[in-house]
């Protein structure tokens, strides 16, 4: 597991799926191979009055860690992570009478997956609740643990294929954890911080 | 040997032409009178065409004879050794067997071929691990010895190299042996596992700290794997039969740069990638980052 970026992008006048091609059709004449699919897919659940102040669990799936279930739990001031076996999605469904998810919210990113040298490259198409929202862009280097050190060489990475969209600062998630070693956890953040703009944008989100 | 073998491809070729001009004249006599012979004493047209390929077939038999005349029939009947046995064998997925040790045959012998090229041009740029003087004049002075150390003196060696570099840690095995394997963890860069002989370096691997300490399996990742290779040429490049104490600090000196692989951008091109990967080359002088293509 390296450090990975995700990023949104959007192109003029284009539509997810062309933006989509566009982009594989980039970083396929970079030397990318095609190494299948991918899907992260987030539930939000909030908790029922009668338990006092409210909580947020989110509950995350990664197809990269298949057999693990993130969940995170916001309590308004603080965020606790939890990563736990695939039995977890069964408990949720015993406490749905504590905890209730809107099921208009289920928001998830998927497409498809490209190897390129020590890098891969995931280009995912966002739906909430089934509506089209944005595309998501994951760039992950493998070798490197410690985001301070490869920040710089991913930036480039990114520039080389996103152009001068490619975002010119770290995500704000990792911006005051640049020295710790990275966990896929950190990637599950990120989903989460893209989620959660994606539900909360009107229609299509921009940058 | 090399001779034979031309003379029976030479045969089996002139047999090859023999065999399809036999067939043109065959062909010739089924197809019989054609058009193209047109109406004018066709049939004597027809002759000297049968003729000519006729001759032209006479001629191929006499190279044929003349290239089996220039066999050397094999003296005594042609040992195949035990593999005679396998044409006695019954069981139908065993049947193909004869044809892949044809294969391993070939493989071994091929690898013969090269291992004795590579074997001369070794010979003639030599470089040789141990310290070895040809005149008698010299021979009498008592060289050290660096194969043969006391596990102590390596640990002393590798401890104080540990000492110089804060940011590097070892780990060699103990209980202490006189050729150890040490990991060498590069902050949280990269680890090497270094094998010696004595204070010689004997081999290195660079992976990544995720990965096993198998000495013998590469690493997953295209960076790690030229930066072992590098490593390689540059125990190679430090080594000193007479003062192997300085060929292992100049080494670890060298490779303590890799320190910034991720964060240091080529000196020539001032870029982080170069065909997606960071600069993987460390100047043995300045130990100034360069892209493979750069330096
Ligand atoms: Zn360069």
């Amino acid at each position: 597991m390296g450090v990975t970026i995700l990023t949104q992008f959007a192109l003029e006048n284009k539509t997810g799926p062309q933006t989509v091609e566009v982009l594989s059709k980039r970083i396929c004449a970079l030397g990318a191979v095609q190494q299948g699919h991918f899907l992260v897919d987030c539930e939000t659940y909030t908790s029922v009055p009668q338990l006092g102040h409210q909580r947020t669990v989110h509950v995350l799936h990664n197809s990269e860690q298949p057999a693990t279930v993130f969940s995170l739990l916001d309590n308004g001031t603080k965020i606790t992570a939890l990563a736990t076996d695939g039995l977890f999605d069964l408990l949720m469904m015993k406490m749905s009478q504590f905890y209730t998810s809107k099921k208009q919210t289920k928001a998830e990113s998927k497409g498809l997956r490209y190897e390129i040298g020590d890098f891969y490259v995931k280009l995912g198409t966002v739906t909430v609740s089934s509506n089209y929202k944005g595309i998501l862009v994951e760039v992950e280097y493998r070798p490197c643990v410690v985001p301070a050190m490869c920040w710089d060489l991913l930036k480039e990475f990114l520039q080389g294929f996103l152009g001068l969209t490619a975002p010119t600062n770290p995500p704000t998630y990792l911006q005051n954890r640049m020295q710790e070693v990275y966990t896929p956890i950190d990637t599950i953040h990120q989903y989460l911080e893209h989620f959660t703009m994606f539900r909360k944008s009107p229609g299509i989100y921009r940058n | 040997m090399e001779r034979d073998i031309e003379q029976l491809n030479a045969a089996l070729n002139a047999i090859k032409v023999l065999r399809s001009n036999v067939r043109s004249v065959f062909e010739s006599v089924s197809n019989g009178l054609r058009a193209d012979h047109g109406d004018e004493g066709k049939e004597t047209k027809f002759i000297y065409e049968l003729q000519e390929l006729l001759t032209t077939v006479n001629n191929n038999l006499r190279d044929v004879e003349n290239a089996v005349a220039n066999l050397t029939p094999q003296a005594g009947p042609f040992s195949l050794g035990n593999t005679t046995y396998l044409s006695q064998e019954t069981t139908q997925e065993r049947q193909a067997l004869y044809g892949q040790l044809v294969n391993s045959y070939k493989w071994t012998d091929k690898i013969r071929e090269y291992s004795a090229v590579a074997g001369n041009i070794l010979a003639a740029n030599s470089f040789n691990k141990t310290y070895k003087t040809y005149s008698t004049a010299k021979r009498r002075k008592t060289t050290t010895s660096n194969h043969n150390v006391a596990p102590e003196v390596i640990e002393n060696l590798i401890s104080s190299i540990d000492r110089l570099f804060p940011d590097v840690t070892f780990t060699p095995n103990r209980p202490l042996v006189p050729n150890p394997i040490i990991q060498v963890s590069l902050g949280r860069v990269l680890k090497a596992i270094i094998a010696f002989k004595g204070l010689m370096i004997e081999w290195v691997v660079v992976k990544a700290h995720a990965e096993s300490n198998d000495l013998w399996t590469e690493s997953r990742y295209r960076v790690f794997k030229r930066i072992t290779e590098n490593c390689h040429a540059a125990m190679c490049h430090f080594h000193s039969p007479l003062m192997p104490e300085l060929a292992v600090r100049s080494f670890m000196h060298w490779f303590h740069s890799y320190i910034t692989l991720f964060s240091a951008p080529c000196k020539r091109c001032g870029n982080h990638l170069n065909s997606n990967l960071p600069p993987t080359w460390r100047d043995f002088r300045s130990l100034e980052p360069y892209h493979e293509e750069c330096k």
